[in-house]
Parts: structure tokens; sequence; C-alpha cells
């Protein structure tokens, strides 16, 4: 039991006055010492260890009235209240309130049924009004997010460019974009071509002439498996860096990827690295004045298998 | 008409404007209740850190809100806005170079706040919800260094953009969901642009303060942790109040950051390269530097092909996050000294090596590049 203000303190010989104040360590949260009122002749500071035994109303002390006598004397200045100072769980370990401290309860408030389905029924309105908008805002999100794919062929250059075999050329060209409400605009985007020779086209097409497909599986262009002309997507099959055609210390002329050193050879397959898959080939023609097509697909980057995504 | 030294009796229009409102708000308590908090063992100078990101955030708050003055988030405009910024308007070199500093400050005070409270173990009982907010605080903060990237809308921004968006297409199931959500479509553009911008300017803003008040909140609720050393009685001797001493110390730090931050913007001012476009040229793609350890553990030969992969930008910056979400939950020893929790010390010293580790090797793989 923690003492009360207002007990009586009463020492071994005599009473000697009332709890006025108690003082708590703020590190225990425990009371450690009651200022003593001593009946008009000041306060004095009583350690908790000088007290024996704590009733309702009531302190025992050890000491005999002239020892409490001997206690300092209680210094305001020293301390604080507890409103003036954050000493974070000390109200919890306190129960020295003399007694309740009370309000009236309203009329109104004491015969309420149903409070607890008053609660709940805020929350089902809550849910009434925000419910119907979540599908609203999802698809106001989602606009635009899934364009449909684009197969129209574009044409990216002449193949003069390509001077030597198994040998990448970088091919840049714009495509022009319509976002949303916004006007037409250009980007720069790049394709490289491979002008190959036949042990590269056989590493390439397996024997097998290439069918594109479209999401219902029609086909949309079949790229010849003869044809010496092999495109590939600028974008790395890794993240979707850009990829150049560079000089490698060990494996020679490759196709390089700056941001997580993916290797590819002239027939786009991994060397070294940590792409899943090989270059991305696109459908390309070339027609009999040099211009060469191509349909700009991009794909996934990260996975084993090609997902189209333009 | 007496003119004698009227202070004591009569209050100045000051005093009386005071007293007004505290009479109305209880000002003075709440002064004192704000600044006088228990600090147990005294106020220290390893106590500087959460200030010190508060001051950050409201660094990066003034200048995001005096760049937004200028800058257009389009895809036409971004990049000639920032340029006009830069280079037209008067301070603004400086303005967006603090911006752009101040968040690495932001990233380099984040490590340091967590790191202590890991080695000082002050995330143990009773203080687990201030750690899993400080967590998710941890994450805001990298959100916004990776959105507000993008925002000067030049090449270093599209490709940091580009390769980090496909490093979100990598997480299970709602990876290609979140990923074209992010980028508003297929591939990098305005829809992009639009949603990094309202995401770092309304959307983050508003997170943090939200968040950060809740991680102040549950912090006073609990109170400082203290040093993990020092009987009861040591600490109640050395224990002071959060004003002033530990308030003098914190603002000697605000001092410091703001003059390292402003020094960097100084000499070394952000300078835009080419605008952005998916056709990179000569630049090879990186990302900021604080994501460059992830961006080289991610050409490492055993992250690598799909499964690899999902390892590399999944699983293991996912298993490691719920570890530290988890990590006040199965670490119950009440044991704060970090000299004989050997297992959280190897576990900090070797997470932090190997960020510095990756970091370097990305630095010097750069050149091996050029």
């Amino acid at each position: 039991m923690q003492p009360q203000l207002k007990s009586r303190v009463h020492c071994a010989d005599r009473e000697v006055g009332e709890v006025s104040k108690i003082i708590m360590d703020p590190l225990s949260h425990e009371v450690s010492h009651l200022v003593v009122s001593m009946n008009g002749t000041g306060e004095r500071q009583v350690p908790m260890g000088a007290v024996q035994m704590v009733a309702e109303g009531l302190i025992q002390l050890q000491s005999s009235s002239s020892e409490v006598q001997g206690f300092p004397l209680f210094k305001r200045d020293d301390y604080v209240t507890l409103h003036e100072v954050e000493i974070p769980g000390l109200e919890r370990h306190l129960h020295v309130t003399p007694g309740e401290v009370l309000v009236p309860f309203p009329e109104l408030e004491r015969n309420v049924k149903r409070r607890t389905f008053f609660a709940n029924l805020t929350y089902v309105v809550g849910l009434f009004i925000g419910l119907p908008l979540v599908f609203p805002v999802l698809k106001f999100l989602m606009k635009p997010m899934y364009a449909p794919l684009d197969n129209g062929w574009l044409k990216i250059g002449n193949i003069e460019k390509v001077k030597t075999d198994d040998v990448g050329v970088q091919f840049e060209y714009k495509r022009k974009v319509k976002e949303a409400y916004l006007p037409e605009a250009e980007i720069e985007k790049n394709v490289w071509l491979v002008r190959a020779t036949p042990p590269v086209l056989e590493k390439v097409y397996q024997g097998k002439d290439m069918e594109f497909r479209d999401a219902a599986g029609k086909t949309i262009w079949t790229n010849k498996k003869d044809l010496p002309y092999l495109a590939f997507s600028g974008k790395c099959p890794h993240l979707g860096c850009a990829y150049k055609w560079r000089k490698h210390k060990v494996l020679g002329q490759v196709f390089l990827c700056p941001c997580h050193l993916s290797i590819y050879d002239a027939s786009g397959q991994v060397l070294d690295g940590p792409a899943p898959r090989p270059l991305d080939l696109l459908p390309i023609q070339v027609s009999p004045n040099g211009d060469v097509r191509i349909i700009d697909m991009e794909f996934k980057a990260g996975t084993k298998s090609q997902t189209r995504i333009v | 008409m007496n003119h004698s030294p009227s202070a004591r009796t009569e209050p100045t229009v000051a005093e009386k404007v005071f007293t007004f409102v505290d009479e109305r708000v209880g000002l003075k308590l709440l002064a004192a209740k704000m600044l006088n908090e228990a600090v147990p063992g005294g106020s220290r100078w390893a106590y500087v850190f959460g200030s010190i990101l508060l001051f950050i955030f409201i660094m990066q708050s003034i200048t995001g809100v005096l760049l937004m003055f200028y800058y257009v988030p389009t895809a036409d405009h971004a990049y000639a806005s920032t340029q006009y910024i830069l280079h037209d308007v008067d301070y603004g070199w400086f303005l967006l170079s603090y911006h752009f500093w101040g968040s690495s400050a932001m990233v380099v005070c984040v490590f340091a706040h967590m790191s202590q409270v890991f080695l000082w173990g002050a995330y143990k009982k009773p203080r687990e919800l201030i750690w899993l907010v400080g967590l998710v605080l941890f994450g805001l903060v990298m959100a916004f260094g990776f959105t507000g990237y993008l925002l000067p809308w030049d090449q270093r921004a599209y490709w940091a953009t580009t390769v980090g968006v496909e490093i979100v297409d990598k997480m299970p199931l709602l990876g290609d969901f979140i990923a074209r959500f992010l980028k508003g479509g297929p591939t990098p553009g305005q829809m992009t642009l639009s949603r990094f911008f309202v995401i770092h300017v309304m959307v983050l803003p508003a997170a943090l303060i939200a968040l950060a008040g809740l991680h102040l909140f549950l912090f006073r609720c609990a109170g400082p942790a203290g040093p993990f050393r020092g009987t009861p009685t040591e600490l109640k001797a050395k224990t002071d109040y959060f004003f002033p001493r530990q308030i003098w110390k914190d603002v000697v730090g605000m001092a410091v950051v703001f003059a390292c931050t402003s020094a960097l913007a100084f000499w070394e001012p952000v300078v835009l390269l080419e605008e952005a476009t998916p056709d990179p040229g000569d630049y090879h793609p990186e990302p900021e530097w604080y994501f460059l350890f992830i961006f080289q553990h991610l050409r490492l030969r055993m992250f690598s092909g799909e499964f690899g992969q999902f390892l590399g930008s999944m699983a293991f910056p996912g298993a490691l996050g719920i570890m530290l979400l988890l990590l006040p939950f199965f670490d119950r020893n009440p044991e704060r000294n970090i000299f004989r929790r050997p297992f959280a010390l190897i576990g900090w010293v070797v997470l932090t090596v190997s960020i510095l580790l990756f970091t370097v090797s990305a630095i010097i793989n750069r050149e091996f590049l050029d």
C-alpha cells in the first residue's frame, strides 16, 4: 500500500503531523520520501526507510518524535510537480490521491442502451463511404497502366551502315509516342543490328524460322532463318539497361551491359553475367533498297521467358 | 506621469500577449513538458541524430517547396525548368544543390541513428514500437531518394528509375502490377514523372510527418533508454533534462550538418546530364551513391538467372527487412550492452562492412567501364 496524502503520522511515542507531499523516485517510480507537516512547525522530509507501517490514513514511523525533528527540512525549490515534468509512466505508479475526484454523469447518458451498437454503427457508416470508392479510385489510378501493343513497322535506317559480319551496329531512331492528353512527342530509341554469318544464324534460329505471335496466338511476323540480319531490342534482358558493343579482354568483341555486367555474343547468347535469357530478337524486314524496318517490341526484363510489354 | 522603472509592475505588450495565450493554452506548462524531459545518465553527443533528422527534414521541406515555384513536372518541361533553376534563377543552383545533398545527409544520419539504436539495444522492451515505426520511416526516406531522383528528368534520373522499377517488378505476384502502377504504363514516361512527383511532394511528406509524429509520441511514452552501463544511482546522479544541455548539443549537431550540406552544395553543385531518353548514348547508368551497394550486389554471379535475380533483388533484402522488423520480438534478452551481445555486434559489423565493400567496388568498377 502506498502512503496517502493527509495521513496522520505517528512516531514511536506520539503523533507528529500529517503527510503533506509525496516525493517519487523518477527512475524506480516508487515513493522515496514523505513530506510531513509537523503540526504547523515546518515540513520535514522523511525517507521511506524510516516508515514502519502504512495503513489507511495512517503512517507509523520507527523513529521517535525527537529523531523526526532531526530529519532535514523540506526545500520546495528542489522539486517540481508532476505536471511540470515528463517522466514517462510515473503517473501509472502513483496512488497518492486522497480520494476520488468526481464529476456528475449527464442525465441523458444514464440509461443509454446499445452503446456497442452505436460504436459499431460508426464503422459501418465509414465502410459505406469508403468501400464504394475503392473501385473507382483504383480504376482512376490504373488508367494508363496497360497500353495496347503496337505492331506497326518502323523504319530505322539503311543496311549500308552495317559493314562487317558478326559485329553489333547500333541503329538509333525516333519513335512517336502519344501519352494520354499530351501532344505527340518523339523519343529516341535504339536497336542493335548484326549481319550474321551462317554459324551465328544457326545459333540463333537452330534451323527453324522464328515466329512472333500476339497475345491471341496469331502470327504477326516470321523471321526467316536464312535472312542474315538480326535486330536486337536495345533493352538488356537483365534489368532493362542499355547495353553496348564493346571489346572485352578475354571474350573479344561482345555486347556488354554496363549496369550489371551481363555479356552476350553476336548471336545474343549470354556469355557471362547475371542475365537470365539471351538478347531479345525483333521482327525485321530489309527491303531491296536496304531500308531496315522493325516492329518495336520491348520485353519484361529479368525473366527466363519473354513477356512482351511494348 | 510616473516614469520610474515599471517593468515589475506593468507588463510589456509582449508579456501581455504571452500571458493571454498562456491563460488559454497553458503555454508554460506545455513548454515545461516539452523541455523538461529527463535524460537518464545525462545528455550526450551520441543522442543528437534524432533531432538532426528532424532538422534535415524541415530543411528539405523548405528547399523542396521553393524548388516547386519553378519546377514543372512534365516530360517536356521538367528538364528545362530544372536547368532554369540551376542557371537562371538567383541562388537556384544553391537551393537545388542543398536539396540534393540534403538527401545524402538524411541517409547518412538515418544510418547513424539506426545503428545507434541497434548497438545500444534501445529497440528492446518497452521500445519495440518506436523501432517498428522507425523502420517504416527509414523506408520512407529511401522512397524519397528514389522518387526525387527522377524529377530532374536527365539521363541519370531516367536510367536509375528504369532499373529501380525493374527491381520492384521482381516482387512475386504483385511485382508486375506495382511496376506498371509506378510507371503509369509499360515504360517510363510522362505518367511516371507525374506519379513520382506526386508521391515525392505529397504522399511521402504526409506519411513522414504522421509517422515521425507517432515516432516521437511513442518515444515520449517510453522515455529515453539511456546508456547501457551504470547503476541506477549513477544514472540518477548524471540525469539532466532535455533542455538545456541536450538541446545545446542537438543545435550544434544541426549547425554542423547545415555547414557540411551547404559546403557540398557550394563546391559540388548539381550538374545535369543530357535530357532523359530511352537511348543513353555513352552514359553508364548508375543509381545514387546510397543505392550503389544494391546495384553492385546484383552484379554477383550468385544472383544470375531468373531465380538468382529474385534472390538478389527480393529475397535477400526482404529477409533482412523482416529480420529487422521482428528483431525486438525475438531478441527478448534484456541485456543492452553491445559487448555482451556478440551476435548483434557481428551482425552489424558484417552488414556495415558489406555495404561499404559493395559501394566501394561499384565505384572502382566505374573506371573499369570507361
